[in-house]
């Protein structure tokens, strides 16, 4: 009888799964958000399948500025190396600046945004308060001056659990300077659903409060920070752009920033180099839009409000 | 009551002289005032009396499940003669549950929408019994079929469940760590009049299995009559009568039981089947001196205005009126004047 009702009871989540899937993928956006992710995190994993590793990007191949040819898909840059190669490379290191960061993002916004919500009074008071620092402070100018800061103090070389200080800095800044809006939707959850029954009842049979925030809160509040996480992404993407354009990313690692800062001082622009910093901007675009494709699915896939009763 | 052997036991609960304030912008608010009463192994008592009376806030206080902004200030209540700590929350935690339990209003909102049935009720089994996590789902799906739910349907989610359903995992709950007395916070509320019945009888059969001691709150008179022993009726704070329901419905002693039993519907009464009480009870802010019950009361007298009347012995139940026992003639002119 246990076999059967384990058989049973995963039968009922591929369902759930399942119908989940079809609700998702019946957005025409979600498919267009997953397949150009898709795309990028393939080309962003396997570098190799496309061009060559990174020692490829950095050396020159060809004469410079040459515009997109059959030998150069995608032209070449002021020193004649690869932009498609660049390109490539240069996913690799902005998708997982997104990636990571929007991960510490997500921790620090849930962690402070329930603590906030569930004990309220003094320690809700504190928290958003200082939340609201972090949430009237313009995100990229914080950055800004943290980020060169950080760097002088710690060095370029080495390496931090496994990244590069410059990368290792970009990510721990944008993932402390974003955290406050997923913090604020989280609290703003956690406040009315602390209210409902069930958490009384939680703890009067005697749950702890971290028990009930792990097991009773944070599955109700998952469908609200798969929503709005998607959207942090895309917003990681565009400050790790902004910051790298600004001279602060990794010059030995280059994202999609670094090379349109390149560009831009190579003076693209003004020589018809459109292939240069086009490329790179347009992949900022496609990704970033992505990814709020997706996050708008995921919404509209987990708000009831949104969703015809079948 | 029923039972003269079983009167003589020492009570299973004994509530003495409680009493319970609410904070409010920096003043405290008397909410609940000298409420005293027994309660035998197995028997079910009912608090009745309209919204405001105090009915939940006596029956939360006594579960220690009093909201932050209320707080015990006077009395105590005793479990099997030990004194239980009624306004410390940690140390009411062993007591809760596996001694006095609770059957929640509202059983949708008491359920977690995320989680199955079976855990929920698995839940308290592992919190105040140290049960290892097959052990709790075991005793859970134990727990269902006593409520009259196939096990199977344990992995259901609430919204899978039915109102009266619910009702039921709530009881099984509330059952977990086999309590001695269960506190019902007007269990059938939200349900209609057959599934109502339904869980009355469940309760009733479930109380003579078990020996459960039952604390019904309600304001639906009908349901008392359905399944109690004795009923106990608030106002504005405070119990003003205490009796067998067989002497309650026959023989109300203080005016307000009368009024209440009158304003059940009858159909004989042709087109005022309704006779509600006139008057609004009093607010927590504004309690009237002395019987707060004077100023909708058809049989005041000058001295219900100048002192609370206690709850006195009187035939076979207890009544907080001055009409009980009838005052001789020199002796009302001496308290009137």
């Amino acid at each position: 009888m246990t076999k059967l009702t384990a058989e049973s009871r995963r039968h009922l989540r591929t369902q759930a799964i399942k119908s989940f899937l079809r609700r998702f993928l019946g957005h025409n956006g979600a498919w267009l958000g997953l397949l150009a992710l898709a795309f990028f995190l393939v080309l962003a994993a396997m570098p190799g399948a496309l061009v060559g590793p990174l020692q490829t990007a950095i050396t020159a191949t060809g004469d410079f500025l040459i515009p997109p040819s059959t030998q150069h898909l995608l032209g070449t840059d002021e020193i004649g190396r690869d932009v498609l190669n660049l390109i490539v490379h240069g996913a690799r290191t902005s998708l997982t600046i997104a990636l990571v960061s929007t991960v510490i993002s997500l921790i620090v916004g849930i962690t402070v945004g329930m603590t906030s919500g569930y004990y309220g009074g003094r320690i809700d008071a504190w928290l958003m308060r200082t939340t609201d620092f972090f949430f009237v402070i313009p995100s990229f100018v914080l950055a800004l001056v943290i980020t060169p800061v950080v760097l002088e103090v710690i060095g370029r070389g080495g390496d931090i659990l496994g990244f590069r200080p410059s990368l290792f800095v970009i990510i721990l800044v944008i993932g402390s300077t974003s955290w406050a809006f997923v913090a604020r939707i989280v609290r703003s959850q956690t406040l009315s659903l602390r209210e409902r029954q069930f958490v009384e009842r939680a703890r009067v049979v005697g749950t702890n409060d971290l028990n009930i925030m792990v097991h009773h809160l944070l599955p109700l509040l998952v469908p609200q920070v798969a929503a709005n996480g998607a959207l942090v992404v895309a917003n990681a993407i565009y400050t790790e752009t902004a910051l790298s354009f600004l001279g602060l990313g990794d010059p030995l690692q280059p994202s999609w920033g670094t090379l349109l800062s390149l560009a831009e001082r190579a003076g693209a622009a003004s020589s018809g180099a459109w292939w240069y910093f086009g490329a790179p901007g347009l992949c900022v675009l496609i990704v970033s839009l992505g990814f709020v494709l997706v996050g708008n699915a995921l919404d509209d896939t987990f708000n009831p409000r949104r969703r015809a009763i079948p | 009551m029923k039972n003269p052997c079983q009167q003589a036991k020492a009570p299973i609960l004994a509530v003495e002289g409680l009493a319970v304030d609410y904070r409010l912008r920096g003043s405290s608010l008397p909410t609940i005032r000298d409420v005293s009463f027994e309660i035998q192994a197995g028997e079910a008592v009912a608090l009745v009396g309209e919204s405001g009376s105090g009915k939940t806030t006596t029956a939360m206080a006594i579960a220690g499940l009093l909201p932050p902004n209320a707080a015990v200030s006077g009395g105590e209540v005793r479990y099997r003669g030990d004194r239980l700590p009624i306004d410390d929350d940690a140390a009411m935690r062993p007591h809760r549950w596996s001694e006095i339990s609770v059957v929640f209003q509202g059983a949708m909102n008491a359920l977690n929408p995320v989680h199955r049935i079976i855990k929920q009720i698995a839940e308290p089994c592992q919190l105040q019994l140290g049960m290892s996590r097959d052990e709790a789902i075991a005793r859970a799906r134990e727990l269902l079929e006593l409520v009259g739910i196939s096990a199977e349907r344990g992995r259901a989610y609430p919204h899978e469940l039915s109102g009266g359903m619910r009702q039921r995992v709530m009881i099984a709950m509330a059952l977990a760590c086999s309590p001695s007395i269960v506190i019902g916070d007007e269990p059938t509320t939200a349900l209609d009049v057959i599934t109502q019945a339904q869980i009355l009888k469940l309760l009733t059969a479930l109380r003579s299995q078990l020996n459960l001691a039952l604390i019904l709150i309600t304001h639906d008179l009908s349901v008392v009559a359905e399944c109690c022993d004795r009923v106990m009726i608030m106002y504005a704070g405070r119990l003003v009568e205490d009796g067998s329901v067989a002497d309650i419905f026959a023989n109300p002693k203080h005016p307000y039981t009368k009024l209440l039993i009158e304003s059940i519907p009858n159909p004989e009464h042709g087109k005022r089947m309704v006779r509600p009480i006139p008057g609004d009870p009093p607010t927590l802010q504004h309690r009237p001196s002395g019987c707060a019950f004077r100023s909708r009361c058809p049989s005041a007298m000058p001295v219900c205005a100048t002192e609370v009347p206690n709850l006195k012995r009187w035939e076979q139940g207890r009544v907080a009126c001055y009409l009980h026992p009838p005052m001789k003639h020199e002796e009302k002119a001496l308290a009137n004047a």
